[in-house]
């Protein structure tokens, strides 16, 4: 046993988990660090730097990968290539069943989607912790932005995000390295909106090192080379993720104890002593089973991985899971409304064009139902997107054929621009998870089934979006507005939340302001699972702050003796 | 350390530090198919000399490589093999037969200008097809084929490099250039993808 024992235990390797490790070690914990996938160092990345004509099928997934991953190829901001699909969990070996249909996207490794995230980096707002409480909805946020910010400032120095001061209420600004630039017609579209809506719009901000980072802590990390080939992992360290920035600066205080392949199934609990006690683990490769134990434990396997283990830890003093006395975990799951939006064409800046390929887009942040907008329906959404000028694609409708098509498809096509929403998903009880005991994954474990679709609220959200996006490119006389709604289901947006909230009343919420289980102090779940909201942000950002925030209280209660 | 010699070590990390033997292994299969030696596996070899002889007059050589040299016929060939549908497989194949009856006699035995007349026909007629319905066989072959051809032309190398402009490690973003000061004002290979 004492072999196994440790200060802490960190469960996932992801964006949250590799705060967790980072923070823990670097305050003298030994930790253990568990990942249910095989490990994947900084640079271990096969594909990063393959030409467009080293990658088989134009980089498009065969009928074996399709059939290897169903639910993966479904549409999202991932999809299966040629040049990420060995980032994807493989959904034969993975399974899960949807009540309703849900879209769970999945990276089974070290450093988990932190690897393929988008990168997007906003704060949540006064308003969107404020939201809840005001409206009678969910449950109120055990927390304020002045709790967060301070942990904001300290995640944006070290990982590094790029973005511009724009000094929006419902959008704070933080601790950022220089913007990326606009191009002409974003810049057009940015001042025709500023005129005739009186809306901002402004460059994303996004985890790519427009600059060298502010502080000397991670070597490994250098600027962003515009290849926009994130997703494949970069060798040059220019985005963040856990194998590039959090895990390196947790393995060199020499705190940190990895094991890989180690999927851990469940929590251990002791009713003397009203605590956790360790983790059980399989051995994804041997089925070997072992327990490892802890004073703290950080859940921090993404929203469901995190439910899954949860409800399927369950004990005497926990019949319903683990800290399930609420009967709100694996409820009031969140994503992102996800996938419409529209596109138009733009006439005229023929002479402008762009250099290096921008790893991000332009925001237009929320402006429905703040200030003195009022709509139907609550909270807002926010829009993503980009201008370019059309490439080779376009010629196959015009007629040409031989030397003239060749010829034609040299210069630069015309401007367009195209936009999506991010819409708000309110918490609903109804909106849930559930282990099925009757069906298990090859390595005997239950499987989750889904259950959770939009709402009224969501509908007519979904609606709004493609209304404001065709009215704003339509008013600002670009042509051919068309809007497009892709078929996604809950889970497309990839930022799922919720299962295991933060409250203030232990009879309503899993997690205190703290991060901490109201019902086991010394377990705390840091990543989506404990938001009480979603806002319309990528959350990224939020779960990095609370989790550094979480780190260091778990920290001060082991001084005190409290956990 | 200057910025290309930082490049430079940086590569090698990159090179260097791929170790997981299981990931490897698939991508040597994959390098493997792509060998200029490699046979076609989906089609026969009087469908894939046909392919080859269309796809020429859609891209040919000029100045520049054309898509025969840049081993389009071999990329239809598997995304075919690999990438599409039985059914994706079967329009065209039906659509090849069409294809190969509308000139009269079988269209390797027309001579150069009634090919390329034949396929330039067949392409307007595709092209007159509303949008959203499918041309008729042997005009959807032609369509099929042009896509085809301009995709594994287009992200091939001299596609990318010698038709196209391409920066693999472009090391800096400049939002708004005027076009002739962006590399050498041509089209860039690779766009800024932001696919929505």
């Amino acid at each position: 046993m004492e072999k196994n024992t440790y200060d802490a235990i960190v469960v996932g390797t992801g964006v949250s988990g590799g705060w967790a490790a980072k923070e823990l070690t670097e305050k003298g914990l030994k930790t253990l660090v568990l990942d249910r996938g095989p490990m994947v160092k900084h640079g271990d990345y096969p594909t990063a730097m393959k030409n467009p004509w080293e990658l088989p099928y134009g980089d498009e997934p065969t009928q074996a990968d399709i059939a290897r991953w169903p639910k993966h190829t479904r549409p999202s901001f991932y999809g299966i290539t040629q040049s990420t699909k060995h980032w994807f969990a493989d959904d034969i070996d993975n399974p899960y069943e949807e009540t309703k249909p849900f879209d769970w996207f999945r990276g089974y490794h070290v450093g988990g989607r932190s690897l393929m995230w988008g990168r997007q980096s906003y704060r949540l707002s006064q308003m969107d912790l404020e939201a809840n409480g005001k409206e009678g909805v969910g449950v109120d946020w055990p927390i304020r932005y002045e709790d967060l910010a301070p942990w904001y400032d300290k995640v944006e120095h070290f990982i590094g995000v790029s973005g511009n001061t724009d000094h929006l209420a419902q959008l704070p600004d933080g601790d950022f390295l220089p913007p990326m630039d606009l191009n002409c017609v974003e810049k057009d579209f940015q001042s025709k909106l500023s005129d005739r809506f009186n809306r901002k719009l402004i460059i994303g901000r996004t985890a790519n090192l427009s600059a060298p980072l502010k502080h000397d802590q991670s070597p490994q990390r250098g600027t962003c080379q515009y290849r926009n080939l994130c997703m494949r992992g970069c060798p040059f360290g220019g985005y963040f993720s856990s194998n590039s920035s959090t895990l390196p600066s947790a393995e060199r205080t020499g705190n940190m104890t990895m094991v890989t392949n180690a999927i851990v199934y469940e929590l251990i609990y002791d009713n003397d002593k009203g605590k956790a006690t360790g983790v059980r683990v399989l051995d994804a490769e041997t089925g070997h089973q072992t327990e490892y134990f802890a004073k703290v434990i950080f859940m921090c396997a993404s929203t469901f991985g995190t439910a899954q283990i949860l409800l399927n830890s369950t004990s005497t003093r926990f019949p319903n899971g683990f800290g399930n006395d609420s009967g709100e975990l694996g409820h009031n799951i969140m994503d992102h409304l996800f996938g419409t939006g529209a596109r138009a064409m733009v006439e005229g800046h023929e002479d402008r064009y762009y250099s290096g390929r921008r790893p991000n887009g332009f925001y237009i942040p929320r402006y429905r139902n703040v200030g003195t907008d009022k709509q139907k329906y609550l909270r807002g959404y926010g829009f993503q997107g980009g201008a370019g000028r059309q490439d080779w694609t376009r010629l196959v409708q015009e007629q040409l054929l031989g030397a003239d098509l060749k010829q034609a498809a040299e210069a630069p096509g015309p401007w367009y621009v195209s936009m999506m929403g991010f819409g708000e998903m309110l918490p609903s009880h109804k909106n849930f998870v559930t282990l099925d005991r009757n069906h298990k994954d090859k390595y005997g474990l239950p499987i989750l089934n889904f259950d959770a679709a939009h709402q009224e609220n969501e509908l007519m959200m979904s609606k709004a979006i493609v209304e404001d996006a065709v009215e704003m490119l339509s008013a600002a006389g670009y042509r051919d507005v068309n809007s497009f709604s892709m078929q996604a289901n809950v889970g497309a947006g990839i930022h799922e939340m919720g299962t295991a909230r933060m409250g203030r009343d232990p009879k309503t919420s899993v997690l205190n302001g703290w991060n901490q289980m109201h019902a086991c102090k010394n377990v705390y779940v840091t990543d989506g699972s404990a938001m009480a909201s979603s806002g319309c942000q990528n959350p990224s950002l939020t779960y990095m702050a609370l989790t550094a925030r979480a780190a260091n209280h778990a920290v001060e209660e082991l001084k005190r003796g409290n956990v | 350390m200057n910025r290309r010699e930082w490049l430079k070590n940086m590569s090698v990390l990159a090179v260097g530090a791929i170790a997981g033997p299981s990931l490897l292994a698939v991508f040597d299969a994959h390098a493997a198919s792509q060998k200029p030696d490699a046979k076609p596996q989906f089609l026969k070899p009087a469908q894939y000399t046909l392919v080859g002889a269309v796809a020429d007059i859609i891209i040919p050589r000029t100045d520049t490589p054309g898509a025969v040299d840049a081993g389009v016929p071999l990329f239809i060939d598997q995304m075919f093999f690999a990438a599409y549908t039985k059914e994706e497989q079967t329009r065209y194949l039906t659509a090849m037969a069409a294809f190969d009856k509308a000139g009269g006699k079988p269209f390797m035995q027309l001579d150069d200008a009634q090919r390329k007349a034949l396929v330039t026909k067949l392409h307007t007629e595709a092209l007159a097809v509303p949008k959203g319905k499918t041309p008729p066989p042997a005009a959807d072959f032609v369509m099929m084929s042009k896509k085809l051809t301009m995709m594994g032309f287009f992200l091939s190398q001299p596609g990318c490099t010698q038709v196209l402009q391409y920066a693999p490690v472009p090391g800096a973003w400049h939002g708004d250039i005027p076009l002739k000061d962006a590399g050498n004002g041509k089209s860039w290979a690779v766009e800024t993808s932001l696919k929505i």
